[in-house]
């Protein structure tokens, strides 16, 4: 389905998405704070215009916003995406230690994003091959460095 | 690691983004490359190599890495 999106679009609607999800998530809770949906709705409305516009320029950040990313950028952004990982996952810990210290019973949340993180690497390493090694040559020869088969 | 895609890219009068175009990676792409900021991949030097119709190691050159090592 995604292939039918055109490349500059998708971003931009994925960032429409997620600000209708929050938005209705504001209007379900209903209350005196509904009205934090239509700032919502002003916010992700602007974020869309924002990354539409920077999806049609010729840089660095107009290609990953425009998914037109080649396998220079691809390799930049997933750098970042574990940088954010490894961000992320120290903050929870961080937060982990200090809820634990201060007995709160706010512990949960950080154990979750502790446990989420590391099935998202575990799953990482198994969906790109770890563990999936091709058994070894055992001709004669066949190793590393060697110039030519030994018979 | 150092090598001659712009000085190949200059000799046969092509800009960075008709290169870019002809190779499919963006133009920022070339632009790191020909500065020796970003090594392509096994098949993209590949695809520069045949796009110049060079030997790729006509094209890169790891002497510079080795005599610093």
């Amino acid at each position: 389905m995604r292939n039918f999106i055109p490349p500059r679009l998708r971003r931009p609607l994925l960032v429409a998405l997620a600000g209708a999800v929050f938005a209705v998530a504001w209007v379900v809770r209903g209350g005196a704070t509904w009205w934090i949906s239509i700032l919502v709705v002003v916010v992700t409305a602007v974020r869309v215009t924002v990354v539409y516009v920077r999806a049609g320029q010729d840089t660095d950040e107009g290609a990953l916003a425009g998914s037109r990313a080649d396998e220079r950028l691809k390799l930049l952004a997933a750098q970042s995406w574990a940088v954010a990982g490894k961000v992320a996952i120290a903050a929870a810990f961080i937060g982990l230690t200090i809820a634990i210290a201060v007995r709160s019973s706010w512990l949960w949340p950080f154990a979750l994003m502790i446990g989420v993180t590391l099935l998202g690497y575990l799953f990482g390493l198994s969906n790109y091959g770890v563990g999936a090694q091709d058994p070894a040559d055992e001709q004669a020869g066949a190793e590393d460095g060697a110039p030519f088969p030994v018979s | 690691m150092r090598n001659r895609v712009r000085e190949q890219r200059r000799q046969r009068g092509l800009s960075q983004a008709e290169v870019a175009v002809a190779l499919g990676v963006s133009r920022q792409t070339v632009i790191s490359i020909e500065s020796g900021r970003y090594l392509p991949s096994l098949p993209l030097a590949f695809r520069i190599a045949r796009f110049f119709d060079l030997p790729v190691e006509k094209l890169f050159d790891p002497d510079d890495e080795e005599a610093g090592t």
